[in-house]
């Protein structure tokens, strides 16, 4: 059956089962390999993408859900706060094995975009999902508050690299 | 008819009305249920129902104050959120205004250091301050007059041993007639009984320490049985349920459906004591306060008598509550008749619940985060589902009230209760509004 996806802006259309979660669709057939399949049970946040800017487990999301919604990866992540995100996880060295971080990112990037100042409480009930198994919380909580702050002060520049 | 017999009708149906009134405010008292069997505490010849359990029985006056006001859950009520225990100005938002609780440390201006023992007797007895004025019954003196003269000056002891605290507390904001306070010297003639705890001889003398405590110290009543128009407790519904404070207090009666009736003793002392039982749930909002702060301290022998006290209570059945589901919901995602595809509901749980509750509704994190059992997700108005999510709960669950929308929240709770329990809710983003303002 044919499917409709609008992802990071482009117009896709594939001939695929509705009920095909949206990470199969993304990582199979549009070969974005930026969004990773963790748990397969939106237990863990890996598979994180926006719709219509919204945090969103992919791998729980059949893409029929996603018919005329925008779609953004990790790949397309370029709002101001997706921005400033990326800027302080360079600055921070936020990751370390890497796998769970595109997950991580989207889920900061939404928070910063819904509540520009997110308090300390904020942030872990914004980021409880998304599960860290080499425990960056603590530096992936202080690259959400001084992305927070270059995003204030305006100075916030395109991830480098 | 003649003018006389006219007369007599309206005098016999202002009587009928009367008796009515009488009928419906009057109600029992919360031991009337038990028998009318009592003797006077000092004619009792079994162990003694009040004070401190043996343990504690030869400690000082203060450590035994101490478990008593534990006992009594005086701190629930008297801290601020954050706030100096005991410092006073905890706002209690009812229909009638803004009720604000009493600094009772002992610092000499704006707690009750100034006081004298007998100054304390009187107010937690008959809810009189010293200068005469009344106590507001959200101060439950109608329950903390069952105590014995000892204990209260036990718990005075104690009071009077913790640091003073200078915390003036903001007057309280209530709609006439309601800010009038001599009108509580009314409401105290009604339904205050002013008598100490009277052992009840056909009872066993566990069931009357149980009865001590919760009637007397734990106040159960205030929150678990429903209230009358005069805001007096309806004890012909004991325990049987009612809405505090923007949470639901559960039915607590030996009802086996709706009821702890189809608990075990083991399960109702374990959640008493941990806050906790395995397939019931956890307990949060002002439950898991008191459990935090008081029903925790107590010792295995005083749970043991609450459980045999509650155990008695007559069953009542919550006509608008199902009977609690206990089997676990699909093991993914995708299977289960309760789920749409692409709800707003599941979108929320999958991003921010199902990593630590499990989509069947079995923690595979731990214990206290099963949902399975829980009587939250088994009532239909998801008033305590709705509350958990937007506060959180002290046994490690993050407040996501300022994380989601009011829509997002309505469609989350009806989707757990879908999901999880006997029967959908229909909570609205509207609700959701209401019940951020009512803690």
């Amino acid at each position: 059956m044919s499917i409709k996806l609008t992802v990071n802006g482009d117009s896709r259309e594939l001939d695929i089962d509705p009920d095909m979660p949206l990470l199969w669709a993304i990582r199979d057939h549009l070969r974005l390999t930026g969004t990773k399949f963790g748990c397969g049970m939106a237990l863990c946040g890996a598979c994180t993408v926006h719709i219509d800017g919204q945090p969103t487990r992919s791998c729980v999301t059949p893409v029929s859900a996603t018919q005329g919604r925008q779609v953004t990866t990790i790949e397309g992540l370029a709002t101001p706060a997706g921005r400033a995100i990326q800027a302080a996880w360079v600055d921070g060295n936020v990751p370390q094995c890497g796998y769970c971080q595109s997950g991580q990112i989207m889920s900061a990037a939404a928070l910063l975009a819904a509540n520009p100042h997110p308090s300390d409480a904020d942030v872990d009930s914004a980021m409880a999902g998304n599960i860290c198994p080499c425990a960056t919380y603590v530096r992936i909580r202080s690259a959400i508050r001084h992305a927070a702050e270059a995003l204030a002060a305006g100075t916030s520049a395109p991830a480098q690299g | 008819m003649t003018a006389s017999r006219w007369l007599f009708a309206i005098a016999l149906a202002g009587l009928v009305v009367v008796a009515a009134a009488i009928w419906y405010f009057m109600g029992p008292g919360p031991l009337t249920f038990a028998g009318t069997e009592t003797v006077r505490l000092a004619d009792y010849q079994g162990p003694n129902p009040s004070g401190v359990p043996s343990e504690l029985s030869q400690s000082d006056p203060v450590t035994r104050g101490r478990y008593l006001t534990h006992a009594a859950d005086c701190q629930a009520c008297h801290t601020l959120e954050g706030g100096l225990p005991f410092a006073g100005g905890r706002a209690f938002k009812t229909q009638f205004g803004t009720l604000y609780s009493s600094n009772i440390t002992p610092d000499r201006e704006t707690g009750i250091g100034a006081w004298s023992a007998g100054d304390f007797l009187r107010a937690v007895h008959k809810g009189v301050r010293p200068d005469g004025t009344h106590l507001y019954p959200a101060f439950p003196y109608a329950a903390y007059t069952y105590l014995t003269d000892d204990d209260v000056q036990a718990i005075w002891a104690y009071l009077g041993s913790i640091p003073a605290v200078k915390n003036p507390i903001p007057a309280n904001d209530l709609a006439f007639p309601f800010n009038q306070r001599w009108l509580m010297g009314i409401w105290s003639g009604l339904f205050n009984p002013d008598r100490r705890f009277a052992p009840n001889v056909r009872r066993t003398p566990e069931w009357n320490r149980g009865a001590y405590l919760a009637e007397g110290l734990a106040h159960c009543g205030d929150c678990h049985t429903p209230r009358n128009l005069l805001q007096a407790l309806d004890n012909r519904r004991k325990f049987g349920g009612a809405l505090t404070a923007g949470w639901r207090a559960y039915n607590i009666t030996g009802h086996p459906m709706t009821g702890v009736g189809g608990w075990s003793e083991e399960d109702l002392a374990q959640y008493l004591a941990t806050g906790h039982a395995t397939n019931h749930g956890t307990a949060s909002g002002p439950m898991g306060e008191a459990v935090d702060i008081s029903l925790s301290k107590l010792t295995p022998s005083d749970i043991r008598a609450l459980v045999a006290y509650v155990r008695s209570i007559p069953p009542i059945a919550a006509s608008d509550f199902p009977a609690v589901r206990t089997e676990v919901a699909d093991a993914t995602p995708w299977s289960g008749a309760d789920v749409t595809a692409d709800s707003l509901g599941k979108q929320v749980f999958a991003g921010a619940c199902a990593g630590c509750h499990g989509w069947t509704g079995t923690s595979p994190v731990m214990d206290r985060a099963t949902l399975i059992g829980s009587r939250a997700l088994n009532d239909p108005t998801a008033v305590n589902v709705v509350q958990m999510v937007l506060s959180g709960s002290p046994a490690g669950m993050p407040a996501f009230g300022a994380a989601y929308s009011d829509a997002e929240i309505a469609a989350v709770a009806n989707y757990v209760t879908a999901r999880f329990g006997a029967k959908a809710s229909a909570v609205t983003a509207r609700k959701v509004a209401h019940l951020r303002t009512t803690t």
